[in-house]
């Protein structure tokens, strides 16, 4: 038996009937069509489907579509597109901390998580903080480089896309 | 993931009424961060699902000065930014830290570590140091169950059917005391723990040792207390020669299965380090 569940998607409401079983990360992707969060091993370990529930940093393969029932979710499309980068998306691009993008989304949800709550982090913090986003391209050096390059930056990450959407 | 139906129920009593009536084939939803894994891979296939997290008054963390109390909704992320409990069980907050990246201690919740009975649970050492227990409820009965006797084997607790864990309370430490989690994980993408100890260790006002409590994790089918390392120290001020002694006596109450040497041989370095940590934390406390 489907389920009736209303949730907001980066600022938009939807109303979806959804089976129990279906993770809140097949919701995005495939009843409202949104595909930059990734599916990568489907079980809470590589971080490639995290998004924000409700302002936390979560594994979206980890949490069912009902969970989500009444709640607020931001995905990496809510953050920014190629018109209006968030200053996350445009440092891992100026600072090659993309290779085959597969981690990308995930990381910059969880790098843009961090700066939101921890402006100026050390590189300790960084690497605190992306420890469940599993990157098998890059060795993290370059994605670690851009996180401390848009903290150190005058914007901060504060004007950023995410608090447009508060 | 098997279909099942979902629950969702507001209270303690109709979550219990709920899962009596489904017995066997209900399982609790708290965080979710094990057991939709567990789904997914058909481990669990329950028929009916009861998600506990609408019930609104688990997620708190309490002290009396008596006992720290954790709702069964608390998840690890609201334990890890709690000033009190790294201020009065800093012990439990080293295994706070063990758990999981962000994502995951968004979710999990420390009451869902402990029923889904993981031998390598990093919360079970120092929650058997600190002489944890668990209240239960089912239909017209409380339970307060010692976390020593809470683990049957791995992956399996003393829970009945119909029964939910609701609190876990632990006793406050007594002056003199200190306490440290140490481990080592697994080097794969979640980092399991491999072996994990907890110590707590209180000491007289002569250094020797009044009590102590040696917690091990994921070295034996369940999580244990070294009982027969910890009777060596009783009464004894604690020197390295005794210490390694110590630590050989854990080795003998460990039980580790896969890759037993090298569990065994960390299981006694980790023990020593540990207590000497914990020794060291009760002196500096001391002077202070």
């Amino acid at each position: 038996m489907k389920c009736l569940i209303r949730l907001k998607v980066n600022g938009e409401t939807y109303e979806i009937a959804v089976e129990p079983r279906k993770t809140l990360l097949d919701v995005i992707r495939n009843e409202i069509g949104l595909t930059g969060t990734k599916k990568g091993c489907n079980m809470g370990e590589c971080g490639a489907c995290t998004v924000l529930l409700d302002g936390k940093a979560v594994c979206s393969c980890l949490v069912l579509g009902v969970e989500a029932d009444r709640r607020e979710v931001i995905t990496i499309e809510g953050l920014g597109n190629g018109v209006h980068p968030d200053p996350l998306q445009e440092a891992f691009v100026k600072h090659g901390a993309i290779q085959c993008g597969f981690c990308t989304p995930g990381m910059i949800m969880t790098a843009r998580k961090l700066l939101d709550e921890n402006p100026s982090p050390s590189e300790e913090e960084v690497r605190e903080a992306i420890c469940g986003n599993l990157c098998r391209c890059t060795g993290y050096v370059k994605i670690v480089e851009a996180v401390l390059d848009v903290a150190r930056s005058e914007k901060g990450g504060r004007d950023a896309g995410l608090l447009s959407h508060r | 993931m098997k279909n099942f139906e979902y629950l969702e129920p507001r209270t303690v009593a109709e979550a219990v009424f709920l899962l009596t009536e489904y017995g066997d084939e209900a399982k609790v939803l708290a965080g979710g961060t094990d057991l939709i894994v567990q789904m997914k891979l058909k481990k669990q296939t329950p028929k009916y699902l009861v998600n506990i997290k609408k019930i609104s008054d688990l997620d708190y963390i309490r002290y009396d000065n008596k006992f720290l109390r954790i709702g069964a909704l608390t998840t690890f992320s609201a334990l890890a930014q709690s000033t009190m409990i790294q201020e009065n069980f800093s012990i439990l907050m080293d295994s706070v830290r063990a758990v999981g990246p962000l994502q995951i201690r968004n979710r999990g919740t420390i009451a869902g570590n402990l029923c889904h009975a993981s031998p390598s649970a990093d919360t079970a050492p120092s929650l058997l140091a600190l002489d944890a227990r668990v209240k239960t409820v089912s239909l017209g009965e409380e339970r307060m169950i010692p976390i020593k006797e809470f683990f049957k084997g791995p992956f399996a607790t003393c829970l009945k059917a119909g029964e939910l864990l609701t609190e876990i309370l632990v006793p406050s430490i007594p002056s003199n005391t200190g306490g440290t989690y140490l481990w080592l994980p697994k080097k794969t993408a979640v980092d399991e723990t491999l072996v994990g100890v907890a110590t707590l260790v209180t000491l007289d006002v002569n250094g020797v040792c009044d009590d102590v409590k040696i917690g091990l994790g994921s070295v034996a089918p369940t999580p244990i207390r070294a009982e027969k390392a910890e009777k060596l120290l009783h009464k004894k001020k604690i020197e390295d020669g005794l210490l390694s002694e110590v630590g050989e006596m854990a080795v003998d109450e460990a039980a580790p299965r896969s890759r037993a040497e090298y569990r065994a041989k960390m299981v006694s370095v980790l023990v020593v380090r540990a207590l000497k940590e914990s020794v060291r934390k009760v002196v500096s406390h001391m002077r202070n």
